[in-house]
């Protein structure tokens, strides 16, 4: 009888516990959703401003969050494209050419830079931007360009790693077939293992959109402030979504701005979500589509 | 019909299906106490799907349907085995299942075969300690490994971890023994070492067994059971089974 | 063959860049802290309190609010993280596990500012009004808050060990009649200590590496924490509100230290984690 029991209490404790953590979530989420779904307007992105205005970039946004969205974007696109090609080229590199003691020791730092806190990726950002302030120019300060090199920084072992396991865990048949052939191990990679694991990487690429659209303890060191309006350049401070939300958490003046951090958070989430469920689409769309041939 | 030879599994109207593939039609047979019957025909003809469905250990594979009734006579009763008040675990502890390929579990040889006794539960350390001594000496393995209990039982060679696998059916004392394909894996030593056990076993318990070898069906079994396109082909008594006056 | 060699050469440059991007991390605060270290000023900083106004920087209060906040998110987080786990890969019947299995997924997708903003909305005045003082900011709000965002990495980590362990175990424990709980913790959990170990130790590195839960939720006091009711700061919500400040200062210089620690950590971590995997992958080979 007492088996009985612990039988039950341990089923009942994994049930609750699932139910905890639901309900955790659901709490949390649901309430920024039911507190800011009454913001989510135009009003909320172009303030005053009329939309058309502020998408050709015509007039300058004051109380919305356009800006905000244009500075992430700008940013996410810029580390984006210094992340990716050096992130999959090495990913490439440390499944395909890198073996025995280089593999392990490459793999320890990806390992370690991948387990970095962000904050510190941001502050390393901070620190090469005052030094290059002290050395190369008085010009460059914490700006736009800072923050998508610590970011890209940030999600670079992502991209090695889901890269390299993309390559990896293709069946030894793909691998065999073009050399025997007659291909020559780069033509392999380029026209056969990359098109095969292009999932894999397209997702893992998604992701990272994802963690520097999120991140906000890398730019909240290297150049983000709370008001600049839409980046300027390269070298000019912007703001950012996330640490617009941040902001507005802390030192929120009024009712409506604090309902506009509301909104923000829930474009935020949704950007977020959207970009997440993306990348599972994407994973399990192009396997199928591989794995059952060209439908 | 002799007295002491009554039924201990009976099967009717059986259907099986995995997804849309029928495996089993409407199959009707008895199952002697006692017996050593064994179950011959071609591959994929759902022989093994016959053993689990004895122990119902076929329950959680997607897909897959049963319809039809089975008894077992346990604990001198007759039992409705896929009655929702029959308890699962114990009707496994009842109906032991050695598989093809021997599996022990990553643990050590003692703790392989006392495992099924600390999932009863309340046994002593001693009585566990008996039992498994016991349970290692009718599966012929006491002497092989009686000096090396505590090693990982996945040390041991094939024969023995099958002979090992027996043991720990064995441990709880089953009434049933469903047995598939318990030699295939093995080489000629071993294979001949395992069916001198099966022989052995008879005393104790029901045994039922698949196998592909008909000359091993002869040289052990008293009953046979041949499965086709689902159906019973045939089903009666071995004569004269040369190995049994050994 | 020349183009063969230079894409090879590329893509090994790729790969010396990536590397030195984690060498040049460590690298710069070692050597922008280097005046600190040679000052004899670095190992005191461990030990002494935060006192600006007797030009006293140390960092042991910070060090003691990250260690709580992170051990104490991990306490809530664990039996949690062990239960849905479970229930995802071997107790759990009928739809809800998968549907639990995709909520944990799509949580590493939460960002965390969100999880911060619904924290400081939702948590912190639950916890103010429970307490009956201070401002609900404090390391138990922070803890609880941060279970929650460490959560997913330890349910995913365990319940892939979970179900990583050899379907044949499983169908042996089946047959000899192991209840789905005795399957759990007789078959299943011993198989996959590594992973749990593993898991936790992820999970340790993504709490002691948050920043923004702690800077948004625990109340950033200097002074050290008396109870995990006090407010307490943590080293990288340290780094955060210090950077504002004077580049040159020597309230600046102990983030050397605070980015030294943090990275020490994180690296014994990763190297932890991957001697325990390694050992585990070997077994694994070598009974196959």
């Amino acid at each position: 009888m007492a088996k009985r029991m612990i039988e039950k209490c341990v089923t009942a404790f994994a049930w609750l516990s699932g139910l905890l953590l639901t309900a955790s979530v659901a709490g949390l989420m649901g309430y920024v959703f039911v507190k800011g779904a009454g913001s989510l307007s135009l009003s909320l992105f172009f303030g005053d401003t009329a939309p058309m205005d502020a998408l050709l970039f015509r007039r300058q946004v004051f109380d919305g969050i356009f800006p905000a969205m244009v500075g992430t974007l700008t940013l996410v696109g810029l580390s984006i494209s210094i992340a990716v090609p050096v992130g999959v080229a090495t990913g490439i590199y440390m499944a395909e050419y890198a073996t025995g003691r280089t593999k392990h020791i490459f793999g320890l730092f990806f390992d370690i830079l991948a387990g970095i806190p962000s904050i510190l990726v941001g502050f390393f950002g901070f620190s090469v931007a005052v030094f290059l302030h002290h050395q190369v120019s008085d010009r460059i300060a914490p700006c736009l360009l800072i923050s998508a090199l610590a970011l890209a920084f940030l999600v670079l072992p992502y991209l090695i790693r889901t890269t390299q396991t993309a390559l990896e865990n293709l069946p030894r048949q793909v691998r065999v077939t073009a050399p025997a052939l007659g291909a020559s191990p780069i033509q392999t990679i380029f026209y056969v293992l990359l098109p095969q694991s292009l999932s894999g990487i397209v997702s893992g690429i998604i992701l990272s959109i994802g963690r520097c659209a999120e991140d906000t303890a890398v730019i909240m060191l290297t150049g983000v402030v709370a008001t600049a309006g839409l980046p300027s350049s390269l070298l000019s401070n912007y703001e950012a979504l996330p640490f617009f939300i941040y902001t507005i958490s802390s030192q929120y003046a009024d009712h409506t701005e604090l309902m506009r951090g509301y909104g923000a958070a829930i474009v935020l989430l949704a950007i977020c979500a959207l970009l997440f469920t993306l990348a599972t689409l994407i994973r399990h769309r192009l396997s199928d589509h591989l794995l059952y041939g060209g439908r | 019909m002799l007295a002491q030879t009554s039924i201990k599994i009976k099967v009717r109207n059986l259907f099986f299906s995995y997804a849309e593939t029928a495996v089993l039609k409407d199959l009707t047979v008895d199952i002697l106490d006692r017996s050593i019957t064994a179950v011959v025909g071609p591959s994929g003809r759902g022989k093994s799907t016959l053993l689990s469905i004895f122990n119902r250990l076929w329950e959680d594979i997607p897909g897959a349907r049963m319809k039809g009734s089975v008894h077992i006579h346990l604990d001198g009763t007759d039992r409705d085995i896929y009655h929702p008040a029959c308890s699962l675990p114990d009707l496994r502890r009842k109906v032991g299942l050695v598989f093809q390929i021997p599996n022990p579990l990553p643990m050590s040889i003692y703790k392989n075969v006392a495992f099924p006794r600390k999932l009863a539960g309340g046994s002593s350390k001693q009585q566990v300690m008996d039992a498994v001594e016991t349970a290692l000496k009718q599966a012929f393995l006491w002497e092989d490994v009686k000096d090396r209990l505590r090693e990982d039982a996945r040390s041991l060679s094939g024969g023995q971890q099958q002979r090992l696998c027996m043991a720990r059916a064995l441990v709880v004392n089953p009434e049933v023994l469903l047995l598939d394909e318990p030699t295939s894996s093995l080489d000629a030593e071993a294979t001949e070492i395992i069916e001198q056990l099966i022989l052995s076993l008879k005393e104790n318990c029901t045994i039922v067994m698949v196998s592909h070898d008909m000359a091993q069906v002869k040289r052990v079994a008293e009953r046979w059971l041949e499965l086709s396109e689902g159906k019973m082909m045939a089903n009666g008594r071995i004569s004269a089974p040369a190995c049994r006056a050994r | 063959m020349r183009t063969e060699r230079l894409v090879q050469h590329l893509l090994g440059l790729a790969a010396a860049c990536s590397v030195a991007v984690t060498v040049l991390i460590f690298g710069f605060m070692v050597i922008l802290g280097l005046p600190l270290i040679t000052g004899g000023a670095f190992f005191q900083m461990f030990t002494s309190p935060w006192l600006p106004s007797q030009a006293v920087y140390g960092i042991a209060p910070m060090m003691v609010g990250t260690v709580s906040i992170a051990g104490l998110a991990l306490a809530f987080s664990f039996p949690v993280s062990l239960g849905c786990a479970a229930l995802i890969s071997v107790l759990g019947t009928g739809p809800l596990p998968a549907l639990l299995h995709r909520l944990v997924r799509f949580m590493t997708g939460i960002p965390t500012v969100v999880y911060g903003f619904a924290g400081i909305f939702v948590l912190v005045p639950m916890i103010r009004e429970w307490v009956g003082r201070g401002s609900g900011m404090c390391i138990f709000s922070a803890a609880l808050l941060l279970a929650v965002l460490v959560a997913p990495t330890m349910i995913l980590f365990f319940s892939d060990s979970f179900s990583s362990v050899p379907k044949a175990y499983l169908t042996a424990a089946d047959a000899l009649g192991a209840t789905p709980v005795q399957k759990l913790f007789h078959v299943v959990i011993p198989c996959s200590w590594r992973g749990l170990i593993t898991g936790v130790v992820l999970a340790l590195g993504r709490a002691l590496g948050d920043t923004l839960i702690a800077l948004m939720i625990a109340g950033n006091a200097t002074a050290m924490p008396g109870s995990v009711l006090d407010p307490a700061r943590t080293l990288t919500a340290h780094i955060a509100l210090v950077v504002a400040a004077d580049f040159d200062s020597l309230e600046f210089r102990t983030l050397f230290a605070c980015g030294i620690i943090l990275y020490v950590c994180t690296t014994l971590m990763v190297i932890f984690t991957r001697r325990v995997g390694a050992v585990s992958e070997r077994r694994l080979w070598r009974s196959a």
